[in-house]
């Protein structure tokens, strides 16, 4: 009941900036399919470059869509608005409220991810995105909105929502597997990048979209990452004395 | 009824509510008055969850109130110092987002809203934005909000700040109503003449500390119920008499400029605070 509430709540603002957040969604991830896609005209593996950058920034448009629909909002409602402090005094347990803001912020990205298939779909790449890629992308989209949930109450003013976006989601958009193979870094550095949640969802977005089977140590990591996140955010929200 | 017990919060080595302890009866109208940053709103914000205390606890009806008691919670509607509400939603969506996480059914919040919304003169406004509000305004629309879902307890911090005459006058208004129909009432005010007419009980806090809690009356008793009011150069100073006559007195055989008048609960307050009109 509480976590509909949420997904009401994020509905709303939905609807009333959609312009808005369509067009953010799919700017930054159009023009690296035209730059590096088709400006910079490339293959990989004997393939276009295209077919390996697709998946990538579709992976990367469900991150940024997610991370940035919490993060923002509720950094602005907790120090800006102080709206949070309406959910708090409410009877709506707490853990629906956050299991709410995870959903409500998987749908904003898989929102950003669809557009981007939307728009690629013109081009013949062969690409498949079925059931399965959708999964993906929707618990990519978990693990990034928890993520956003722990930052933004972690956040001491309202310049720390972008300030986190620069640290943690900008480097992991261009190293994590969205833009070349991590195959290509070096040993070491790649296992650390490999096991960050985008590595893994590009790999496995990448992998359905060829045809080729995924593992399920990829769904495991995402899996652990929300566990992780999610306890964070729980604790955060209970046990946190000054919120 | 509302128990604090031992109600300690701390910031840093900044200790800003200091081992209070008191209780609120069921349907009483109660008063916290102090200076700014006596920890009026820090007291607020620890029995609606949004702060936790340091040490000491509180209790609804017995119950413990932590951030997980949704039974405990349910009886409490809360109006804070701040606008504490979404800015981009309009009054609808902010009426009807407060009647969904109280679990209200819709039929219910749309009913209360248009209800509530008419009452406070707002209802030609629902479709604006709460960024588009007056001050007035919002803080019309966050007592609609908080009584859409009819507390047993009613939380109010400095509701009627930045409202005109008229309106706190409305706002005192509404506010008895609502106590009469047994509805337990918290407010933190500057405005001493709102607690003297509203309260039946008040406590004046400093420092985080509780330095005295009684009836306005009886306070204004304690202190002396007559006052003169001599006016020096180097400012006002009052004296407080527990007659008439020894005021009268007082004020026929002092050589300067002077002035009789009944004791409030401002000179109470003001007394407390240590501090002297100037």
């Amino acid at each position: 009941m509480g976590i509909l509430t949420v997904l009401w709540e994020k509905w709303v603002e939905f609807r009333r900036d959609f312009y808005k957040i369509s067009v953010a969604a799919i700017i930054s991830p159009v023009m690296y399919l035209i730059i590096f896609g088709l400006g910079i005209q490339t293959t990989s593996h004997g393939e276009p470059y295209l077919h390996f950058l697709i998946p990538g920034i579709v992976a990367m448009a469900t991150m940024t869509g997610s991370f940035g629909a919490i993060a923002q909002s509720m950094s602005v409602q907790r120090l800006y608005e102080k709206a949070l402090d309406q959910v708090m005094v409410s009877p709506t347990p707490l853990w629906q409220f956050i299991v709410g803001q995870i959903i409500g912020g998987s749908l904003r990205g898989m929102y950003a991810g669809a557009l981007i298939l939307l728009l690629t779909s013109p081009i013949q790449t062969g690409l498949i995105f079925n059931g399965l890629s959708i999964f993906i992308m929707f618990l990519n989209g978990m693990v990034f909105s928890t993520i956003a949930v722990v930052l933004s109450f972690l956040a001491k003013s309202y310049s720390d929502a972008p300030r986190f976006t620069t640290y943690i989601i900008m480097p992991m958009s261009f190293l994590c597997n969205t833009f070349f193979s991590t195959d290509q870094l070096p040993a070491g550095f790649r296992q650390v990048i490999s096991i960050l949640p985008l590595s893994q969802s590009c790999d496995m977005i990448r992998k359905i979209a060829n045809g080729q089977m995924i593992s399920f140590f990829g769904i495991g990591i995402l899996l652990i990452y929300l566990c992780i996140f999610g306890l964070i955010a729980m604790l955060f929200i209970y046990k946190k004395k000054n919120l | 009824m509302i128990e604090l017990k031992g109600l300690t919060k701390r910031f840093g080595d900044f200790t800003a509510v200091d081992n209070i302890n008191l209780q609120v009866e069921t349907g009483e109208f109660f008063g916290l008055l102090g200076p700014n940053g006596a920890g009026k709103t820090t007291i607020i914000s620890m029995i609606s969850t949004v702060l936790l205390p340091s040490c000491g606890q509180v209790y609804i009806d017995g119950h413990k109130l932590d951030r997980k008691a949704s039974e405990e919670k349910k009886k409490l509607g809360v109006i804070t110092q701040e606008y504490s509400m979404r800015q981009d939603m309009t009054m609808d969506e902010v009426m009807q987002y407060q009647g969904k996480l109280y679990f209200l059914p819709k039929k219910v919040i749309k009913e209360k809203s248009d209800e509530l919304l008419e009452f406070a003169g707002l209802s030609e406004f629902r479709k604006r934005t709460v960024r588009h509000l007056s001050g007035g305004m919002k803080r019309k629309l966050m007592i609609c909000r908080a009584l859409l879902v009819e507390p047993e307890i009613l939380l109010l911090d400095e509701p009627t700040a930045g409202m005109d005459a008229l309106s706190r006058r409305q706002m005192w208004n509404l506010l008895r109503k609502v106590n009469n129909q047994n509805m337990t009432i918290i407010l933190t005010t500057h405005y001493m003449e709102e607690a003297q007419a509203l309260c039946n009980r008040v406590a004046l806090i400093n420092s985080g500390k509780l330095q005295k809690l009684d009836s306005p009356a009886a306070l204004i008793e304690e202190q002396g119920a007559f006052a003169v009011d001599e006016f020096l150069d180097e400012g006002t100073k009052s004296h407080f008499f527990k007659t008439k006559e020894e005021a009268i007195h007082f004020l026929e055989s002092s050589d300067e400029q002077a002035s009789f008048r009944a004791t409030t609960l401002e000179d109470v307050f003001v007394e407390c605070a240590g501090r002297r009109l100037l």
